[in-house]
C-alpha cells in the first residue's frame, strides 16, 4: 500500500472523518444574498467593475484582476449590486439564477494560450486552501520543465472530506481536468496521491481512470499519516524528490493540484462556467445534518450552518478550515470564500481549549513527528528569545506550519504560533531593509548624478579657459597645480569595473528570477554609470593639461 | 487571529499524546519493580530512602516557588520534583540517614535545579548533582551498602535517624560486587577473584535482580513511548562493546560485558537517568551520541578511574557536552542542500 518512498516524522491525529463523509454532496440552498471578498486568492485583490444598482447573471465578472498575481471575481448569484465598498461586493438575489455563461471550448482542440485565457477569465484559483491563481501556476512551464501534474488528493486534516466527496462523485470530471492542466504544463504522466482512508473515492477512481487520455494516469494509495498532504511531503512519497527550500514543485519537475481546482477548471473550460461555487465540508458535533455541500461562493457561513441544523447551544467555537491547520471564526457573519474548504462547527467536548502551557522539557517529541525534519524545541528557544538570526539559520523559514509539533508537545507549547510570529517579524524587517537599501543606492545616484555634472561644467569651464589662453603659451599650464594622472586613471578603471559588475548582476539576477522587481539594480548601474562618465570627463581634461607627460 | 492551537483536537484522547505530567508520573511507575526488588533484597530501607527523598523533593521545590514567586500548585503538579527525589531515592545507600537525603535534595532541587530556572532549564541531571554531591561529601556514608538482609533491619530506624555511632554503621557495609572486584587488587586474577566467593549473602545474586527490574520498568517506557530508544541502546551497547573488547583483550584481568551491565547502576542510569530529557542531547543523532559517551565514560571510570561505579559522573559529564551536541547534530531539513548553512561556533 504505501510507498517506499518517505518524508520523516508525521502524526496520527484522530480522523473524524465519518461525520461527513456518510451523506452524499448535495446542493446547498440557493443563497438570496451573497458578500464577495474582493480578496479570495493569494496575491493581490481583484478591483470592482461593477456599479451598485447594475444587474448581474450567474458568472458575470465583478472584479477583475490587479496585478501579477491575482483572479478574476465573478457573481454567484443572480440580482442587483448591492453595494461595493474597497474590501467586498454584496449582492442581492432576484431568485432567478439566471446564467451567463462563456461559449464551450472543446480542449483536446484548444490553443494553449486560449485554454490559459478561459482559467484566468474564470478566476480559477488553487481550492485547497491557499487560493494561488490556477492560471499564473499553469505557466511555470514558461521557466521549467514539468514532468509530471500531481493531483493531491490526499486530505490529510481530519475532518476534511471535500475532496473525499468530489471525488466520489465526479471521478472522471477529475480527471479530464487534470488532463487539461497537463497539457498545458506539458506533463507526461498524472499521479494522483490519495490516502488509503478514502476506500470509496479510490475505488471510484479506479474506475475512471483506463478512460482518462491522452496522459497515462497512474494512482498511488499511501499509508495515512499527517501531514502527507503537505505539497513537497506528498510529492517526495510519490516520487522520491526532494523539492528545494525555498524552491517550488516546478523546481523539481512537478505540478501539484487539489481535485477540487480540476473539476472547476474542467467546468469553466467544458461547460464556460466561472468560478462560483465550491464544494465545502460542513461538520462538528454541533451539526445535526453534517456534509458536503455545493456552496456558491459568498453565502453566508451563519446561514450554511443553520441550514445544516446547527445547535446554537452546545457550539463552542467554529473553525474555517481543518483543525490543523484551520482558524477559529470570531463572527458567523462571514461568507464562504474560494478559500473555505471546511467549517467545524465544533463542541466543547470535541475540541476544548488547548491546556497551560508548561515549560519546555527538551523531550524531542517535536523533533521526531517534523514532516521536514527541523528542531522545533530549538526554534522554541530563540523564538523565546527573539534571536531571529539563530532561528533563520535553524531553517524557520523551512517549516510549513502544519503543527505537528504544537500536536505531540506535552507541555501544550503553541509552537506553530511562535513561528508564524517570528516569521511575520523577520519578514517585516526584511522589507525594511530592502526600503533602507534602496534608500541608500537612490542617495548614491544623486551624489553620483551631482558629481558628473558638476565634472561636465568644470570641464567646459577649462575648454574655454584653455581657448582664453591660447594666444598666451603653455607656461600657465605647466605652473598649474600637478594633477594626479594616475590616480584619475585608477579611478576610471575602477568605474569601468563597477559598471561592468553592475551589468553582469542585472543581467543574472533578470534571467534567474524574471518576476523579481529590478528597479533597485538599474538604479545602481546608473550610479556607476554615472560615476564612469565623471571619471571618464577629469580623466580627458587631465590628458589636456597635460599632453607632454601623458604620452611619457 | 491567531490560528486554533493544534492540540485540541487531540486533547480527548489524552492517553495517546501524554502532557509533562503524565509522562513524569509514568517514570515513576515504571520505578516501582525496581523499587520493590531492591527492598526484596535490601529491606525497608530503600522504601524510606524513596519516601524521604520525596517529601523533601516537594518541600524545597515548593520553598523555592515560593521564595521565585511562582504558581507552586500547578508546579508540583507536574510531579518533577517528585520524580527526581524517586530517582536520588533509588540511588542511595538503604536506609541513608534523613539529613544525607536532606542534603543531597537541596543540591538536586535547590541548586541544580530552580537556581537554573526550573524544570526545562537545568543543565545537569538534578538526581545525579545531588548523588555527585554527596558522594564526594560524605563518602563513609555513600558506600554503605549493607549486604541482602531481612526486610526490617533492627537498627533501621536508628539508621534513619542518624543516630547511630559510626562503629555501628561500619559493621553493617559490605562490598557492592563492583566495589569488591575493583579493589580484588592488580595480583588477583578474575578466577581467583571469584573462586574466593568474596561476596556475602548472593549479594550478586541481588544485584542482578535488581538489574532485572529495572530493566522491566526501562521496557516498560520504552512500550509506553514515555522514553525514546536512542539513548538506552546506544548506553547499553557502547558499554557493552567496550567491555567486551576489554574482557577479551584480558580476560583474566577485565570483568566480563554481562558483569558491567547487570551490576551497579547500569540499567537503572540507561534507563531512568540518562533519559531525563531536559538535561540530555534533544536530536536522535545527538542522543544517540550522548548514550554512546555516558557509556563509554561508565567503562573508563569504571576501569580506570577512581571510583567502582560511574553512572553519575558519566551522565553529568555527558550533560556538559549537551550545548555542543545539539550544534553538531542538527539535522538536515527536508530540501535543504548537504551542506547546511548552521555552522556551529560561527555568530550571527
Amino acid at each position: 500500500m504505501s510507498s517506499a518512498f518517505d518524508f520523516p516524522g508525521g502524526i496520527y491525529p484522530p480522523e473524524r472523518k465519518q461525520r461527513s463523509n456518510q451523506a452524499a454532496l448535495v446542493s446547498a440552498p440557493l443563497p438570496m444574498r451573497v458578500t464577495l471578498p474582493l480578496q479570495q486568492n493569494s496575491g493581490q485583490a481583484s478591483t470592482p467593475c461593477v456599479a451598485v444598482g447594475e444587474q448581474v447573471y450567474v458568472g458575470s465578472i465583478i472584479a477583475r484582476r490587479e496585478g501579477m498575481i491575482s483572479s478574476n471575481l465573478h457573481a454567484s448569484i443572480s440580482g442587483v449590486i448591492a453595494a461595493v465598498s474597497a474590501s467586498h461586493i454584496i449582492i442581492e438575489g432576484d431568485g432567478q439564477d439566471t446564467w451567463q455563461r462563456l461559449p464551450s471550448l472543446d480542449w483536446p482542440h484548444s490553443a494553449p494560450a486560449e485554454l490559459l485565457e478561459r482559467l484566468n477569465e474564470s478566476g480559477i484559483v488553487g481550492l485547497g486552501g491557499a487560493g494561488f491563481p490556477t492560471s499564473v501556476k499553469a505557466r511555470v512551464v514558461e521557466q521549467h520543465v514539468i514532468h509530471t501534474l500531481v493531483i493531491n488528493a490526499a486530505e490529510c486534516e481530519p475532518y476534511i472530506t471535500a475532496d473525499d466527496l468530489t471525488l466520489r462523485h465526479h471521478p472522471t470530471e477529475v480527471l479530464e481536468g487534470a488532463q487539461i492542466l497537463a497539457k498545458l504544463c506539458g506533463a507526461q504522466q498524472i499521479l494522483i496521491g490519495i490516502e488509503d482512508n478514502k476506500p470509496e473515492a479510490i475505488k471510484a477512481l479506479n474506475k475512471a481512470l483506463p478512460n482518462s487520455q491522452p496522459v497515462p494516469v497512474a494512482l498511488k494509495v499511501v499509508a495515512t499519516r499527517y501531514p502527507s498532504g503537505g505539497e513537497r511531503q506528498l510529492i517526495k512519497r510519490l516520487l522520491n524528490l526532494n523539492v528545494p527550500s525555498g524552491g517550488l514543485p516546478a523546481d523539481v519537475g512537478v505540478l501539484c493540484h487539489n481535485p477540487g481546482t480540476l473539476l472547476a477548471a474542467l467546468q469553466a473550460v467544458r461547460d464556460g462556467q466561472p468560478l462560483v461555487s465550491r464544494v465545502v465540508t460542513l461538520t462538528g458535533e454541533a451539526l445535526t445534518q453534517p456534509g458536503n455541500r455545493w456552496v456558491r461562493l459568498g453565502t453566508s457561513v451563519k446561514e450554511l450552518l443553520t441550514q445544516a441544523g446547527l445547535d446554537q447551544t452546545s457550539v463552542a467555537q467554529v473553525i474555517q478550515g481543518g483543525p490543523m491547520m484551520g482558524t477559529p471564526l470570531l463572527t458567523l457573519d462571514t461568507p464562504v470564500t474560494k478559500l473555505t474548504n471546511c467549517l467545524i462547527a465544533a463542541t466543547i467536548a470535541e475540541l476544548p481549549p488547548a491546556p497551560a502551557e508548561s515549560p519546555c522539557i527538551r523531550c524531542g517529541e517535536c523533533e521526531s513527528v517534523c514532516p521536514v525534519a527541523l528542531l522545533p524545541q530549538q526554534l522554541h528557544w530563540y523564538a523565546r528569545a527573539k534571536d531571529d538570526a539563530k532561528m533563520e539559520r535553524y531553517h524557520l523559514f523551512d517549516c510549513i506550519e502544519c503543527g505537528a509539533c504544537s500536536y505531540v508537545c506535552p507541555s501544550h507549547i503553541p509552537l506553530v504560533e511562535d513561528y508564524r510570529e517570528a516569521k511575520g517579524r523577520i519578514r517585516l524587517q526584511r522589507i525594511e531593509s530592502v526600503k533602507a537599501e534602496h534608500a541608500k543606492h537612490r542617495f548614491e545616484f544623486r551624489q553620483a548624478r551631482l558629481a558628473r555634472e558638476e565634472a561636465e561644467k568644470q570641464a567646459r569651464r577649462e575648454a574655454r579657459q584653455a581657448q582664453n589662453r591660447r594666444p598666451h603659451s603653455h607656461a600657465s599650464t605647466e605652473n598649474s597645480e600637478k594633477v594626479d594622472l594616475r590616480g584619475l586613471r585608477i579611478a576610471h578603471a575602477a568605474a569601468k569595473a563597477s559598471v561592468k559588475k553592475a551589468e553582469k548582476t542585472l543581467a543574472r539576477v533578470a534571467q534567474e528570477d524574471p518576476k523579481q522587481p529590478l528597479d533597485d539594480l538599474e538604479m545602481q548601474l546608473a550610479t556607476a554609470q554615472e560615476n564612469l562618465r565623471a571619471a571618464e570627463l577629469q580623466l580627458a581634461q587631465a590628458r589636456e593639461q597635460q599632453p607632454s607627460k601623458e604620452s611619457s | 487571529m491567531s490560528r486554533m492551537h493544534a492540540s485540541q483536537v487531540n486533547s480527548r484522547n489524552a492517553a495517546s499524546v501524554p502532557s509533562t505530567a503524565h509522562l513524569m508520573r509514568w517514570v515513576i511507575m515504571a520505578t516501582l519493580p525496581g523499587i520493590a526488588t531492591m527492598s526484596y533484597f535490601f529491606g525497608l530501607g530503600v522504601v524510606s530512602n524513596v519516601v524521604l527523598a520525596g517529601i523533601f523533593g516537594l518541600g524545597l521545590e515548593a520553598a523555592v516557588l515560593r521564595l521565585r514567586k511562582r504558581p507552586i500548585r500547578v508546579t508540583l503538579n507536574d510531579s518533577s520534583a517528585l520524580l527526581t527525589g524517586v530517582l536520588l531515592g533509588c540511588s542511595l545507600p538503604p536506609a541513608s540517614p534523613w539529613w544525607l537525603i536532606g542534603v543531597g535534595m537541596i543540591a538536586a532541587i535547590t541548586v541544580a535545579k530552580q537556581l537554573y530556572g526550573g524544570l526545562g532549564h537545568n543543565p545537569f541531571n538534578p538526581a545525579m548533582v545531588g548523588y555527585a554531591l554527596l558522594l564526594v561529601s560524605f563518602p563513609t556514608y555513600m558506600t554503605l551498602w549493607a549486604p541482602p538482609q531481612e526486610f526490617i533491619p533492627s537498627h533501621l530506624w536508628a539508621q534513619i535517624a542518624g543516630i547511630l555511632p559510626t562503629a555501628q554503621l561500619d559493621g553493617l557495609s559490605g562490598a557492592t560486587p563492583l566495589d569488591a572486584f575493583k579493589h580484588k587488587g592488580e595480583a588477583v586474577l578474575a578466577s581467583e577473584f571469584w573462586a574466593t566467593d568474596p561476596l556475602p549473602n548472593d549479594t550478586l545474586r541481588a544485584w542482578r535482580w535488581v538489574a532485572l527490574a529495572w530493566l522491566a520498568g526501562g521496557v516498560l517506557l520504552l512500550v509506553k513511548r514515555i522514553i525514546s530508544w536512542h539513548i538506552p541502546a546506544a548506553l547499553l551497547g557502547s558499554l557493552g562493546v567496550l567491555a567486551t573488547l576489554f574482557y577479551l583483550s584480558d580476560p583474566s584481568h577485565f570483568a566480563s560485558p554481562l558483569f558491567h551491565l547487570l551490576t551497579g547502576a547500569t540499567l537503572f542510569g540507561a534507563f531512568f537517568i540518562a533519559t531525563d530529557p531536559v538535561s540530555a542531547a534533544t536530536s536522535r543523532r545527538g542522543k544517540l551520541i550522548y548514550g554512546a559517551g555516558i557509556g563509554a565514560l561508565i567503562m573508563i571510570i569504571r576501569t580506570a578511574g577512581g571510583y567502582p561505579d560511574a553512572v553519575a559522573f558519566a551522565v553529568l559529564l555527558m550533560n556538559l557536552c549537551v550545548p555542543l551536541l545539539d550544534m553538531y547534530s542538527v539535522p538536515r531539513p527536508t530540501g535543504q542542500q548537504r551542506t547546511s548553512p548552521v555552522k556551529p561556533g560561527e555568530q550571527p
